[in-house]
């Protein structure tokens, strides 16, 4: 069967695939959680496992640098790829929100300003619901644009709340729920059909 | 220094011989099966986008008013204006019709800075007969041969499948589109939640959930077919199907083939068998098609068609990633330097060296001997005598018909 190379984003998102392998009984020797190489192989050298920013695994296996990958929906959707999302992990969930002040109302007539990581979500969201908003794009402590009145409200990724929480944020609406998926290269899904098939089918087996 | 202003991508010598010897071996390959070649206006009327219903995204589309106020676009698709230029000439009198074409698409959905494609296809006017369909997919198939693709599938499904489907849900496009884009991504998770909420039948719901399974070796889909109880409603699209497929099976290309049931193209001109071709690594299509035989009917015309696009720069980016470019020896032309005195003489040479197929470039010394010379094969003319050069080494002569000799001699 043909040998195949799946891209997983590092941090929790690897962790949890790891274990989720060891259970299909497909380990990786060298793999070591203090481990700083990037490239494992499993026992027969049939998979390769590529550690990658998680933003960056779906373009990874959209151009083919990896058959499979293993990567959040919030990046999936954000890239905009053009792959298969063939199964739903079930881990890391978690969701996308609009999140404000309270008594902040979404419904104005001047167009909304929204810090986000997420550009491409929220347009398309605001879009879909007609509204038309202003796009100030962050890379990080999203929740503090509303409080210094950088931006109206954010769109963010919510997984417990806390951060809101201590930050006097409160969800406005919520966009739509986000877990980590397991996506497949268009051509490697046509020219590797077996083992990627198979694959496939165990790792649903091995689904809680 | 001052600021480009141009961002487009330019593309060099070599990459360019490359790319026109991919277009070169396309239009061979149609050349063969019969097909001849046939261009369209880059700019097109806007209208004829936008009838009822719209065909395409006009959204996407390149417009430009011209001086009497009309909206124009720049050709956002091939295939829909030579459907109506067939069907308002009557170019084919209802007699088959084989055409190929080279031609630009312009959008502002590509990516790139371009905006702006170069599609490579066939149109066959004609009636539906899988041996027609196949012959169009035996042609896709030879060309990615001709190219070199070591390995390669043909994804062939059906447009009339999930239509069918559709039929029996009475659903408004707004409720279509997130379901067509959960089959097309194979997204059954989101899928069975997202069928959850609408109003449809548990039957239908359980067909439209196994559409992304149904992929693969093309007995082994009929199977699941049948296991499922799904042949019942899409008997008619499925033995179609079967037919096309035992048609490619006479051309011995079968190893080639897979069925993807779940496939569905954007473009919603499609009637019957559509497919997709893949090559290793590359995400996305090089070829996509299929049979059109309702476009026609927008233009007041019966013309049922199929036909199939390769996305060149897609198709030269796949080549090059798989190492199948010919790595071209940029041959330098051979310079002649010449003195006044005998410049009569040393044109002619240069002429008769070009009648032969040789490069040449001419320089006059203007007296000044030592202008010569970087290029390694070179002549220097003067009043009473003719040399070549290779690099240091010279080689007198009288005529043109002993220079040829010894430019042959050295060539073989």
């Amino acid at each position: 069967m043909a040998a195949f190379t799946i891209a997983v984003a590092k941090g929790r998102t690897a962790d949890q695939s790891i274990l989720l392998l060891d259970s299909m009984g497909i380990t990786f020797q060298q793999l070591t959680s203090s481990s700083r190489k990037l490239i494992f192989y499993n026992s027969d050298e049939t998979i390769t496992l590529i550690f990658v920013k998680g933003v960056d695994v779906p373009t990874y296996v959209e151009k083919g640098a990896a058959d499979l990958g293993i990567v959040g929906k919030d990046n999936i959707l954000e890239s905009q790829a053009e792959i298969y999302e063939v199964l739903d992990l079930k881990f890391g969930k978690c969701k996308f929100a609009v999140a404000g002040k309270p008594g902040q109302v979404l419904d104005t007539m001047q167009p909304l300003i929204i810090a986000t990581k997420y550009p491409t979500i929220a347009r398309n969201y605001f879009s879909r619901k007609g509204k038309s908003i202003d796009i100030v794009k962050l890379n990080g402590s999203v929740e503090l644009a509303p409080l210094i009145g950088l931006a109206d409200v954010i769109v963010d990724i919510v997984e417990t709340g806390n951060t809101l929480r201590e930050n006097g944020l409160i969800i406005l609406e919520e966009v739509e729920p986000i877990s980590t998926r397991l996506i497949v290269n268009k051509a490697s899904f046509a020219l590797k059909s077996q083992a990627i098939h198979s694959f496939i089918q165990e790792v649903q087996k091995n689904l809680v | 220094m001052m600021h480009p202003l141009l961002h487009t991508p330019y593309l060099g010598n070599g990459l360019l011989q490359q790319r026109d010897a991919i277009i070169a071996t396309l239009k061979q390959r149609f050349k063969t099966y019969g097909y001849k070649q046939i261009q369209t206006a880059a700019l097109e009327p806007y209208d004829l986008y936008v009838g009822n219903p719209k065909i395409g995204n006009t959204d996407d589309m390149i417009k430009v008013v011209d001086t009497s106020g009309k909206v124009l676009v720049l050709r956002p698709d091939v295939t829909i204006p030579i459907t109506q230029q067939i069907a308002t000439t009557q170019m084919n009198g209802g007699e088959d019709t084989r055409l190929f074409y080279i031609m630009d698409v312009f959008s502002y959905r590509f990516e790139d800075d371009q905006k702006q494609r170069t599609q490579a296809g066939v149109e066959y006017f004609n009636n539906r007969t899988p041996a027609g369909d196949a012959e169009v997919i035996a042609l896709a198939i030879h060309i990615l041969k001709d190219c070199g693709f070591p390995e390669f599938k043909l994804e062939i499904g059906h447009a009339g499948f999930f239509r069918a489907l559709l039929a029996q849900a009475n659903l408004s496009n707004e409720q279509i589109a997130p379901l067509q884009t959960y089959i097309q991504t194979k997204n059954i998770a989101e899928m069975v939640d997202y069928l959850a909420t609408l109003p449809i039948q548990e039957t239908v719901k359980q067909a439209m959930q196994y559409i992304p399974f149904l992929y693969g070796e093309p007995n082994e889909v009929m199977e699941k077919i049948k296991r499922h109880g799904l042949n019942g409603i899409l008997q008619a699209e499925l033995t179609y199907l079967v037919n096309v497929y035992n048609s490619i099976q006479a051309y011995g290309l079968t190893d080639h083939i897979v069925f993807n049931l779940g496939l569905i193209n954007d473009m919603n001109y499609y009637s019957d068998v559509i497919f997709q071709g893949f090559v290793n690594q590359v995400g996305k299509p090089v070829v996509m098609g299929g049979r059109y035989d309702s476009l026609g009917d927008y233009f007041g015309a019966r013309i049922p068609a199929i036909g199939f696009a390769f996305d060149v720069d897609l198709l030269l980016h796949a080549a090059k990633q798989h190492g199948l470019l010919s790595t071209l020896i940029e041959e330098e032309p051979i310079a002649i330097y010449y003195d006044v005195a005998a410049q009569k003489e040393a044109l002619a040479i240069a002429l008769a060296l070009r009648e032969r197929g040789y490069a040449v470039v001419t320089y006059s010394t203007n007296g000044d001997q030592h202008t010569a010379s970087k290029e390694t094969v070179h002549i220097i003319c003067e009043a009473d005598s003719y040399n070549l050069y290779y690099g240091k080494q010279a080689i007198s002569f009288q005529h043109i018909s002993e220079l040829i000799q010894l430019l042959q001699e050295r060539g073989s």
